[in-house]
């Protein structure tokens, strides 16, 4: 019961969660010294030509219309037409949206599937050599910028070593969407080819920016399973004679891991933030280039749009990361 | 279920054995790295130089720009004769010519396609609204069009390519309340050009494929298929062409990046002198900066010298004037300003107003523009003129450079080909009749305007090479922009093609000529 009342609660918030954040970027985007209406037009607009189309668009009036006129756009799930694309902004992020995801997702995995052994690990051999080599690699992995480590990978693996392509989603255009995500696609088709081809393409940026997620993931494993490890059930489990890989996998691990699941959370936002230099080195055709496309061209109501959506998927993913830690702790929805 | 899984696994294993560079390319297939996207393919929506392969490789227009010095050869148009007044142009269309969907290209798609050009007020609609009026353009019969102009224009020719020819039919089959078929263009193509779309996705680029029935017919070697992806970061685009990923890339890279590519094997560097300028603008409408004694003394502070050939390391060639150097119209004798800071105190001396920091604007991303304006900065410095460099996107600095109270006193930039002809650059950058649009240096000088407009109204060639060339001399001379460089376009293809066509319109990418040796 507590955890729907949880649960709702977070929604009643997501509201004015999202509110403030609409408010904050209209306002910054405001401040910007472009004027959107020029730039949609071209340099070749005439004097009357900008007026009028001012006029259409609305800018001609006080910025508190405007922001209430982009409220009601909003709730009706018009973000406007882009600048530059003069596409529906909400068009262009949903046809983008799906490769962004499955980046994000696959670094996420990848960050998991290296982060928890490893944090296991590095606690079970504290201050061995191995632990304190490890301590050297995620203290790295938190240091290192996102786009000098991809264009590292680039560099290795695509261009020295030739293992990997240097960049894109997939060869060519890949398999006829339904789902977006190429990975499913492609196995939908039954195209192993494209199959094929979309994990090689995965690798490098996932890779990217997995790495660094990883090593936040080791440092809160790490801390967690040491501060369970000698918890009196373990010492009570090891008294039983329950072997040891057993205490550490099963017992130890679940416990450990509660705050590591909300870090997974945080990481998430993270990731999709790195995501947008990560998409731009690899020209991966996300919601990451599109954002960059869309400051180079300081198209307002396009950045806008992205800030939005970015902000409703961290908002949805912390809501996810708490009903989680809702089933792997329950005690605070008893 | 089983073997869906071993299946599964299977895949990812094969997914895991090292990727052979270049191997998804079928033979005749050509691949461009562009560095912008291509978000929209309305040839009458987009004009920029980034956003030009689909213009080009899509579409017809009634007359075609090819190679370098530019000429402009018959194309949907066969021919074409002027009145004595210069304002009426009546083109005599080619006959059989057929759409990619196989109906007939007529004068009503000529006529569909300027009144749509004119009423949706976006892409070159500019070059046509002060001088066509909607529904002026007649068609007389099937295979002629006459363009009646408000008033006489010597431009009007060198910028009829730009009306690109759209299926009528087609387009207005997909028309939705009166948008001039816009959604639907965006993101299809409806014309008569030398590929037609096979793929196209905004956030990734387009696929072409050859329309074989095109009018001009094909070389015995031509692509099969053109593809132009969108590849922002040049690191990336460079390093794909050295791996062999891309068999082109755009032509007017940082010269570091040429240097790297000169060294690949596999890669050739086209060379040509193009017609781009890189100049400063300068706000000739305001204070100080008004004063022809000041603009000289900035103009004498620049180390010509030291930023063609150290900076940019003799990649690029001086031109002293706004008109390119390898354009009629441009002054042959005229030296321009050399970097002579004793010159450069004489002049500050004759300034009578108090100084002033003066502000420049440099495009972010594009380090020439801040290199030249920080080697400004530290000549002027040392005549005790101080500068203030502002770096930003470029939407923000052309957004200022057209309002006159919140424009830079200075922005180091290029100026590209749109058509041409010298009115693309002295009489527009000068010519008080462009003020609020691409004349964002606020000159208004009456002689000045007297020779463009002179220019613009006569179609004698050489009284109009003359008015240009006195026009470009007086602008260099009073030091009304700071004239730097002529571009040289240094175009990276793979090193077995050949058959590039470099015009400064299009930069190298109309592929319908090129392909594999």
């Amino acid at each position: 019961m507590r955890r729907l009342e949880m649960i709702l609660s977070r929604l009643v918030w997501f509201v004015p969660t999202m509110a403030g954040l609409v408010i904050i970027v209209f306002l910054i985007s405001n401040v910007i010294p472009t004027d959107p209406v020029r730039v949609l037009l071209g340099e070749n607009a005439t004097a009357p030509q900008i007026e009028a189309m001012r006029i259409k668009l609305g800018y001609d009036q006080p910025v508190w219309v405007q922001l209430a006129r982009h409220f009601r756009d909003i709730v009706s799930g018009n973000l406007g037409i882009s600048i530059y694309s003069q596409r529906p902004i909400s068009e262009d992020l949903i046809s983008r949206l799906p490769a962004t995801l499955e980046l994000t997702l696959a670094a996420i995995t990848l960050s998991v599937a290296l982060g928890i052994p490893l944090g296991v690990i590095s606690a079970l051999k504290r201050n061995s050599l191995l632990d304190h080599i490890l301590r050297v690699i995620s203290v790295s992995g938190l240091a290192i910028a996102a786009f000098w480590l991809a264009l590292l990978l680039q560099f290795f693996f695509a261009m020295k070593l030739g293992v990997a392509p240097l960049n894109s989603r997939i060869d060519g255009f890949g398999p006829t969407p339904v789902t977006g995500f190429m990975i499913i696609d492609s196995l939908l088709d039954w195209d192993m080819e494209s199959l094929h081809s979309a994990l090689s393409h995965i690798a490098l940026p996932a890779l990217t920016l997995a790495l660094p997620a990883a090593a936040t993931i080791v440092r809160f494993t790490r801390a967690g399973v040491l501060d369970v490890i000698n918890s009196n059930h373990v010492l009570y489990q090891r008294a039983m004679g329950l072997p040891p890989g057993l205490i550490v996998w099963k017992y130890v691990l679940r416990n450990a891991l509660i705050s590591t699941v909300t870090q997974i959370g945080l990481i998430f936002g993270v990731l999709v933030t790195n995501a947008v230099i990560v998409e731009t080195v690899f020209d991966w055709p996300g919601m990451g280039t599109f954002a960059v496309q869309s400051i180079l061209q300081s198209d307002h109501k396009a950045i806008i749009g992205f800030t939005i959506w970015i902000g409703a998927l961290i908002v949805i993913v912390n809501l996810l990361v708490d009903i989680t830690h809702s089933f792997i702790d329950p005690r605070g929805t008893r | 279920m089983k073997r869906t899984i071993l299946a599964l696994l299977a895949a990812i294993a094969a997914a895991s054995a090292p990727v052979v560079a270049g191997e998804a390319w079928a033979q005749g297939k050509y691949v461009h790295a562009n560095n912008s996207g291509y978000d929209n393919l309305d040839p009458h929506a987009i004009f920029d130089v980034g956003r030009a392969a689909s213009r080009i490789n899509f579409y017809d227009g009634l007359y075609r720009w090819v190679d370098n010095p530019p000429k402009m050869i018959p194309w949907l148009a066969e021919s074409h004769t002027a009145s004595a007044d210069g304002k009426t142009w009546t083109f005599k269309l080619r006959k059989g010519v057929k759409f990619h969907d196989g109906s007939e290209f007529t004068a009503d798609d000529v006529i569909y396609s300027i009144e749509r050009m004119l009423a949706m007020k976006k892409g070159a609609a500019s070059l046509f609204l002060p001088i066509i009026a909607p529904g002026s353009t007649k068609a007389p019969d099937k295979y002629t069009v006459v363009f009646t102009l408000k008033e006489p224009s010597a431009i009007f020719l060198a910028t009829v390519p730009e009306i690109l020819v759209v299926n009528s039919k087609l387009v207005k089959k997909n028309e939705k309340d009166g948008d001039w078929g816009q959604a639907w263009l965006a993101r299809n193509v409806a014309s008569s050009g030398s590929y037609k779309l096979k793929r196209y996705d905004p956030a990734i680029g387009f696929v072409g494929e050859r329309f074989k029935e095109h009018f001009a017919g094909w070389g015995p070697k031509a692509f099969d298929e053109i593809e132009f992806r969108t590849v922002l970061e040049t690191n990336t685009r460079v390093q794909g062409m050295i791996k062999g990923d891309f068999q082109g890339t755009d032509g007017y890279l940082p010269y570091d990046q040429i240097l790297r590519l000169k060294e690949a094997k596999n890669v050739q560097i086209l060379e040509a002198e193009s017609m781009r300028v890189f100049y400063f603008s300068m706000h000739n409408g305001r204070s100080l900066m008004n004063d022809v004694h000041f603009r000289k003394a900035l103009a004498y502070a620049f180390d010509y010298d030291g930023f063609i050939k150290d900076i940019l390391k003799g990649a690029v060639a001086r031109n002293p004037s706004p008109n390119p150097n390898n354009l009629w119209g441009a002054p042959k004798d005229l030296k321009g300003f050399t970097y002579d800071l004793e010159k450069a105190k004489a002049e500050l001396a004759q300034v009578k107003e108090p100084l002033r920091p003066i502000t420049i604007g440099t495009l972010a991303g594009f380090s020439e523009t801040e290199q030249a304006a920080a080697l400004l900065q530290n000549g002027a410095k040392k005549i005790g003129i101080e500068i203030k460099i502002e770096s930003a996107p470029w939407p923000v600095v052309q957004s200022r450079m057209q309002d006159r109270d919140k424009n830079y006193d200075m922005v180091p930039l290029w100026k590209s080909t749109y058509y041409v002809d010298p009115n693309n650059w002295v009489g527009e950058l000068y010519g008080s009749r462009y003020i609020g649009t691409r004349n964002s240096s606020y000159t208004k000088d009456a002689e000045l305007d007297k020779w463009i407009d002179e220019a613009l109204a006569t179609n004698d060639q050489e009284k109009r090479r003359v008015l240009y060339e006195k026009a470009a001399t007086k602008v260099a001379e009073q030091a009304m922009g700071i004239f730097v460089y002529n571009t040289k376009w240094y175009g990276p293809y793979a090193a077995n093609i050949g058959g590039i066509r470099f015009s400064p319109i299009g930069s190298g990418q109309d592929m319908r000529w090129a392909y594999y040796k």
